[in-house]
């Protein structure tokens, strides 16, 4: 007999798939990622949005009303993730969509072999070190890699490489950081 | 007491014994007064008055003797108990006194010991409570002394640690700032290239 969670982890992997192969068929891999990054803004502004999400989620407006309402709030965004965002908004199951997101990067990296690394910098990628990144991601994850890059000031320099929820933090900021604590944590040498 | 009233009675007897029998030795003594008015015979007793005399004298001796006497010797008999009692009386106080004397010197010499055991615990007892008050004292003072090195210990560290997140802060904020205003991009990008090639695997997490 199946349990809650089991029921939940299905439905979430069938919106992932439902989402993933929609916008396979619409567009091929780059509709996929644009849909990938898409989605992750849509989660953000959710996140930062507690009306937005809380009315999407609110029982006491019919379905058809929340799916009227994620319908026109992101209706800039790809049809196929429109439509998906509207049907879970729907059936009251907008507050899947981290998790929804999730799996869809594991869905993308299973069925297209395709691994999509964030990689955030302080200036932007030249061709030589995408190739650096790509080779090293490849090596590492297996699979073909896709960069999604990522402009950051504060890091202050260095990389941030983040895929499949694991992260490299080669940042000067978090170098810093760690530097900062040592110098915090450290008594050796400091008796006057 | 008795022996001197019997010696005072028997003299008393010798003397009239004596008057009778030298009146009766000597009568013509008293009647050569008579034909002499003067001689021996103005020594002499009248007999005329003499033995008047003599008789009462007797009578008067026979009378105290056997009522006068017996009351004078009773009452001194009884005065020589009285006094005999006294003296007994007086010799039993004296041994009762010399018995209390005694006990009251041997509980005078008991309270003395006792006294003088008694300053020679209350000395020992406060010797010993001196003894503990300053082990107490001395304890507290090591210990006021331990907890204020500790303090001081402490503040010294929070001080020194304090100090080294203000040092810390500093030169991170410096090295930010030197980093984010002294690098180029393309020095970014080497750094970047760098940091990757030095960088841990996916995999290593």
């Amino acid at each position: 007999m199946p349990t809650s969670r089991h029921v939940l982890r299905e439905k979430v992997a069938a919106y992932a798939s439902a989402l993933l192969d929609g916008a396979y068929e619409a567009g091929g891999q780059d509709a996929v990622l644009e849909v990938r990054d898409q989605a992750e803004r849509v989660m953000r502004a959710a996140r930062s949005n507690m009306d937005l999400s809380s009315a999407l989620e609110d029982s006491s407006y019919t379905p058809e009303q929340r799916n009227g309402l994620a319908r026109s709030v992101f209706a800039q965004c790809h049809p196929v993730l429109v439509d998906v965002l509207a049907v879970m908004a729907e059936r009251g199951d907008f507050a899947l969509l981290s998790r929804v997101w999730a799996s869809y990067g594991e869905q993308l990296e299973r069925k297209l072999n395709v691994t999509v690394v964030d990689v955030t910098t302080v200036v932007e990628l030249d061709d030589h070190l995408r190739e650096v990144i790509v080779r090293k991601a490849e090596a590492d994850l297996g699979t073909k890699v896709v960069l999604r890059e990522h402009i950051d000031k504060s890091l202050l320099g260095g990389i941030l490489m983040s895929a499949n929820g694991k992260r490299i933090d080669a940042s000067v900021l978090s170098q810093l950081e760690n530097a900062r604590n040592v110098l915090k944590l450290s008594t050796d040498g400091g008796e006057c | 007491m008795k022996a001197r009233a019997k010696e005072a009675r028997h003299r008393i007897g010798l003397a009239v014994i004596g008057g009778v029998g030298a009146t009766a030795a000597f009568p013509a003594l008293a009647f050569a007064s008579e034909g002499e008015s003067g001689g021996i015979s103005a020594i002499l007793p009248d007999p005329l008055e003499f033995v008047p005399m003599l008789v009462i004298f007797i009578v008067l001796w026979a009378v105290l003797a056997k009522v006068g006497w017996p009351k004078f010797e009773a009452m001194l008999e009884k005065r020589e108990e009285t006094i005999k009692d006294s003296l007994e009386k007086s010799e039993q106080a004296r041994i009762e006194s010399e018995r209390v004397l005694e006990e009251y010197k041997r509980q005078l010499e008991d309270a003395k010991a006792q006294a003088a055991q008694i300053v020679a615990d209350a000395k020992k007892t406060g010797e010993a409570v001196k003894a503990d008050i300053t082990d107490k004292a001395q304890a507290e003072a090591a210990t006021m002394i331990e907890k204020a090195h500790a303090a001081i210990e402490a503040e010294k560290k929070a001080a020194i640690s304090d100090l080294q997140g203000s040092v810390a802060d500093l030169s991170v904020a410096v090295a930010s700032r030197l980093i984010g205003e002294d690098l180029s991009d393309e020095a970014h990008r080497k750094v970047i290239e760098r940091y990757v090639n030095e960088a841990g695997s996916f995999n290593a997490n």
